[in-house]
């Protein structure tokens, strides 16, 4: 199967990782399937490689080689130099390494990047206009809500999120609940908190 | 984490069909690459049931009740404006406590259910326990246990993780299961082992069976439910007990109840005999603390965890006060 990746049209995984190296499991049958099972050819399987995909970061396309065990986090920082989203826990556990899926805070330490091959992906490199911050940077900035600063892309990450998702004006219990996945070891949650209410409906942006 | 090949199906059958004892399921992974990254697990293949989303997400009324596809997120039950009645508020409230919003956003409901116990000696390649199947014993009996068992003297003294779960037992959940064209349907008590010892699986799920729906019946008029946990931390925090409970109420008359307790047992702990102290009986503090004591009647502390027992108490307390609206 061809197929041309800037069509979005074809941009689904199945797609996609069809048109890439992967083996249809037809060839599996009889091996592997003791009792005599037969799979529908269309399923597919990737091996222990490398495999070529295109994930949807910050508006644009980017191409790299991964292979199956690779987590969103490492595709970023190791394959595509975007090292804003750090890994700290590389559990779930601390939010260092948050970015958008579709919108939606995530931890990328705890997603294969194979899984993130149908959604748009926004990191940290993503919110600013070129030197232009970000609103939410901006206001970070303005509130001094950071000190050592590496909790701090995830911060913003899922900062953005909860700016838009109650409309600009969040109340403090929902700033304290959105933000409850980030853990800062310097303490700057409470300017942080202020910083959310500050940047206002622009910080949802 | 090793390598490992990535299955892809194209459907149910075929996500079935290709399970073994080196193959596992991946659901969004927030608690398999947990167990793949400490390499306690070494699978050869992950088959990604994440194709399934479109079909099995989502939370649809049905008979009264609900259908919920194992795959919809704990988000998703979190802000349902559909389960938002008292009847559903036990659900809600659990899945509103579980973890963290990226987890939430991410994790699934039948991942909930399936996930692993988070005892610290299984979760850590290092250590070598009787569960894990790498060591002669359980390190948790005189090892560091204030996060584990208060219920018995089996050989593991794990905790069953999930917040859902008790939810579902007071619901009345039943779950439905797929190996190949084979479906099963069957009460949620079913998904757990009777005698959880260490040599158990923590779920009977075959290592071809899907979880594909968690089905709720229809509430009988009256009905209440609550969930409730302590923890060390207000958010983002395991449960060190935990107690859902279902009241059927007319007026300040309980007619029957229902009590499960999370966090302090290998598996979620039905209370069939303190629940039925319930019925017949109007709503009281008073009664709700002899229930609670009833519920932890057999409670047997370990060395740093005889705590969980007057908090576990207090939980069960509080949980049957919210639903029976004394508070
Ligand atoms: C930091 C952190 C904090 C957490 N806090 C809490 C908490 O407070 N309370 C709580 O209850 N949970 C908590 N969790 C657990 C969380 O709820 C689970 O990780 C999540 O729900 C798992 O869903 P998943 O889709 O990622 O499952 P996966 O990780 O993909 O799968 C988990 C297990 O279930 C199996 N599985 C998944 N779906 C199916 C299916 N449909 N059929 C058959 N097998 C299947 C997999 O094989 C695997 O063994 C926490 C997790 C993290 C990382
Ligand atoms: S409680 Fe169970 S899992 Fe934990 S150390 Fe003991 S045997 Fe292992
Ligand atoms: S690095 Fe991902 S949550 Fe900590
Ligand atoms: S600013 Fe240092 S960890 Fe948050």
């Amino acid at each position: 199967m061809t197929m041309n990746p800037s069509d979005p049209a074809n941009f689904s995984r199945r797609a996609f990782l069809k048109g890439a190296s992967v083996a249809a499991v037809g060839s599996r049958v009889g091996t592997e399937f003791s009792k005599g099972a037969e799979l529908d050819k269309s399923s597919s399987i990737l091996d222990k490689g490398s495999h070529p995909i295109t994930l949807q970061v910050n508006g644009s396309k980017r191409e790299l080689k991964i292979e199956t065990r690779s987590t969103l986090l490492d595709a970023l920082r190791d394959s595509l130099d975007l090292t804003g989203s750090k890994k700290v826990c590389d559990r779930g556990a601390c939010g260092a390494c948050t970015v958008l899926l579709d919108g939606e805070p995530v931890n990328s330490c705890m997603t294969l990047a194979f899984d993130a091959v149908d959604a748009e992906i926004t990191t940290i490199e993503g919110l600013a206009r070129g030197d232009e911050l970000h609103p939410m940077q901006q206001a970070f900035v303005e509130e001094d809500a950071l000190q050592c600063g590496f909790c701090t892309p995830g911060m913003v990450m899922s900062a953005v999120a909860c700016s838009k998702r109650h409309g600009g004006s969040p109340s403090m219990d929902q700033i304290k609940n959105d933000m409850s996945g980030n853990i800062c070891r310097c303490g700057t949650y409470p300017r942080v908190f202020k910083a959310i209410q500050a940047a206002g409906k622009e910080g949802g942006r | 984490m090793h390598s490992f090949e990535l299955f892809l199906p194209d459907n149910i059958k075929d996500a079935s069909l290709r399970g073994g004892p080196n193959a596992v399921f991946k659901a969004a992974g927030t608690d398999l690459l947990d167990r793949l990254k400490e390499r306690i697990e070494n699978p050869e293949t992950l088959i990604n049931l994440l194709e399934f989303k479109k079909d099995l997400a989502g939370i649809n009324p049905q008979a009264g009740g609900f259908d919920i596809g194992s795959l919809t997120s704990i988000h998703d039950i979190a802000s349902s404006a559909s389960l938002a009645g008292p009847e559903w508020r036990a659900l809600k409230q659990a899945a509103e406590t579980t973890a963290t919003p990226q987890i939430r956003n991410r994790g699934t409901l039948g991942g909930n259910l399936l996930q692993k116990t988070r005892c610290w000696y299984l979760r850590s390649e290092a250590f070598k326990c009787l569960h894990g199947g790498r060591g002669p014993s359980c390190l948790a009996v005189d090892g560091e246990n204030r996060y584990h068992s208060v219920m018995g003297t089996l050989d593991c003294m794990r905790v069953h993780p999930s917040n859902l779960a008790p939810a579902l037992y007071v619901l009345g959940a039943e779950l439905s299961t797929q190996s190949g064209e084979e479906s099963n349907r069957f009460p949620i008590a079913e998904l757990y082992p009777e005698l959880p010892l260490a040599s158990e699986a923590e779920h009977t799920l075959s290592d071809n069976e899907i979880l594909t729906h968690i089905h709720i019946p229809a509430a009988v008029t009256g009905t209440s439910t609550a969930y409730v946990e302590s923890r060390e931390k207000l958010s983002f925090d395991w449960a060190t007990t935990a107690a859902a409970v279902l009241l059927v109420m007319k007026g300040k008359a309980i007619l029957s109840g229902r009590i499960c307790l999370g966090a302090v047992a290998p598996n979620p702990i039905p209370c069939d005999q303190a629940a039925e102290m319930l019925a017949g009986q109007d709503a009281s503090m008073e009664l709700f603390g002899k229930v609670a004591a009833a519920a932890y009647a057999k409670a047997v502390p370990l060395a740093q965890n005889e705590y969980k027992i007057e908090l576990g108490k207090a939980v069960l307390r509080d949980a049957l006060a919210q639903a029976s609206g004394l508070r």
